[in-house]
């Protein structure tokens, strides 16, 4: 599986796996770290990362690997970034969120203006697997995470949501 | 030599006021000679104007050539790379080194966050290669060397940029960043390219025979610039450079 996941250079950079103490060198650390999680879970489809599963805390061919102080280091910038989300508070599993939550939002407006849909209806589904969705960032997106971005649209006072017979049919009015 | 009295030596002239005679033959020998030195420099910058004329073309194609043909210009005091207008501006040479400089800041700053700043000259041409920049001179395509890159800096640096050059071992590598470095760190960084790979404050002590104290002043830095970085691995430390891990490292 994880042959068809080509591993950045910086992987075999045994420093890679040492937290550094400079701090724009760490800023620096994290940013690749982030990098690599969402580009392997994004590649390989995986949608949800296992902490204490998850094969990247480990490069065998240079002998390194992190520690477990080190992966939570690791695992709370990358949920704090926005592009990953604990599924309970045990924090042993990690939802990948390719795009965050807040630029799908944008995303979802924007679209919704431009197509006429202020003061009118459309159904979650439509907004993932509609006909006017094409090319949109949020097509085909996980109904999780569709979600997650209406529901920041609904904190804003942009929409607001009702339920409908299925939770696909489930609608929203845009403001 | 006996002294003459009477008519002969300084003194005498002194006093009887001839000096003037002779500071002004001094002064004319003077003329004479500048004048002359100023004849042969005109002389030899015909003759390179000429050159350059003749032979553009190749300096504009064939990296080597135009680093020799720049070595010529630099004891006359020519500087083909002037953006004034001049006669040489016809050989676009202030343009070419210009555009370069300007990519090869763009890369430097780029990597900065991974290597810290400083970045050999090699991995510079390797990401415009990679990214297949190219550079024109006089309206062809060229290929440029690091003796190009080398020059370009040069420029840069006349700019006040910060930008310069510094050698380790025998790699030349481009310092982005105000950061001094002196021969402690040069050699450390070497140490380290030697070494291919991680190097420990102990092995530095051992190789070059410092005290602890200097060891880690020299490190503290390179760490503290970012051109370091520690790996921990089993209970020891090591320190990584990126500008000297691996040819083509990238990060």
């Amino acid at each position: 599986m994880s042959d068809s996941f080509k591993f950045p250079e910086f992987y075999s950079f045994p420093p890679f796996f040492t937290i550094q103490p400079n701090l724009a060198t760490r800023e620096k650390q994290m940013g690749l770290w982030r990098e690599l999680i969402l580009s392997y879970h994004t590649s390989l489809k995986i949608k949800t990362l296992i902490v204490h599963d998850c094969p990247l805390w480990k490069n065998d061919q240079i002998g390194r690997e992190l520690n477990p102080d080190d992966v939570k280091t690791v695992m709370n910038d990358f949920v704090k970034s926005g592009h990953g989300e604990w599924e309970d508070d045990t924090k042993t599993r990690c939802r990948i969120l390719w795009r965050k939550p807040e630029q799908l939002a944008a995303d979802i407006y924007t679209w919704a203006e431009a197509n006429g849909y202020i003061n009118s209806v459309c159904t979650v589904y439509e907004l993932h697997s509609g006909e006017d969705v094409n090319g949109m960032s949020f097509e085909g997106a996980d109904e999780q995470l569709l979600r997650r971005a209406l529901a920041i649209l609904e904190q804003k006072g942009k929409c607001t949501m009702f339920k409908g017979d299925s939770s696909s049919e489930d609608g929203i009015k845009f403001f | 030599m006996a002294h003459r009295r009477g008519r002969a030596g300084i003194g005498a002239l002194k006093k009887k006021g001839e000096t003037s005679k002779f500071t002004k033959k001094a002064e004319e020998i003077k003329t004479t000679s500048l004048k002359s030195a100023m004849e042969t420099v005109k002389q030899l910058e015909i003759k390179l104007t000429k050159f350059a004329k003749a032979h553009h073309k190749t300096i504009a194609k064939d990296p080597a050539f135009r680093h020799k043909f720049l070595s010529m210009c630099a004891p006359l005091g020519v500087d083909p790379l002037t953006t004034k207008k001049s006669f040489w501006s016809f050989l676009q040479m202030g343009d070419f080194y210009h555009e370069l400089a300007v990519k090869v800041a763009e890369v430097c700053f780029a990597y900065r966050s991974r290597n810290g700043g400083i970045m050999s000259i090699k991995e510079v041409q390797s990401v415009l290669l990679r990214r297949g920049t190219k550079f024109r001179l006089n309206e062809v395509v060229t290929n440029y060397s690091a003796d190009d890159i080398v020059v370009a800096i040069g420029k840069l640096k006349q700019l006040g940029s910060g930008f310069r050059t510094v050698k380790v071992g025998g790699t030349q590598m481009i310092l982005s960043v105000p950061t001094e470095l002196d021969n402690d760190h040069v050699q450390v960084i070497q140490l380290a390219q030697n070494a291919g790979g991680g190097i420990t404050l102990n092995s530095v002590s051992d190789m070059i025979g410092w005290e602890d104290d200097r060891v880690k002043r020299a490190m503290d830095l390179l760490l503290s610039e970012g051109m370091a970085w520690i790996d921990r691995y089993e209970g020891l430390e090591y320190y990584w450079f990126p500008s000297v891990w691996k040819d083509s490292f990238v990060m």
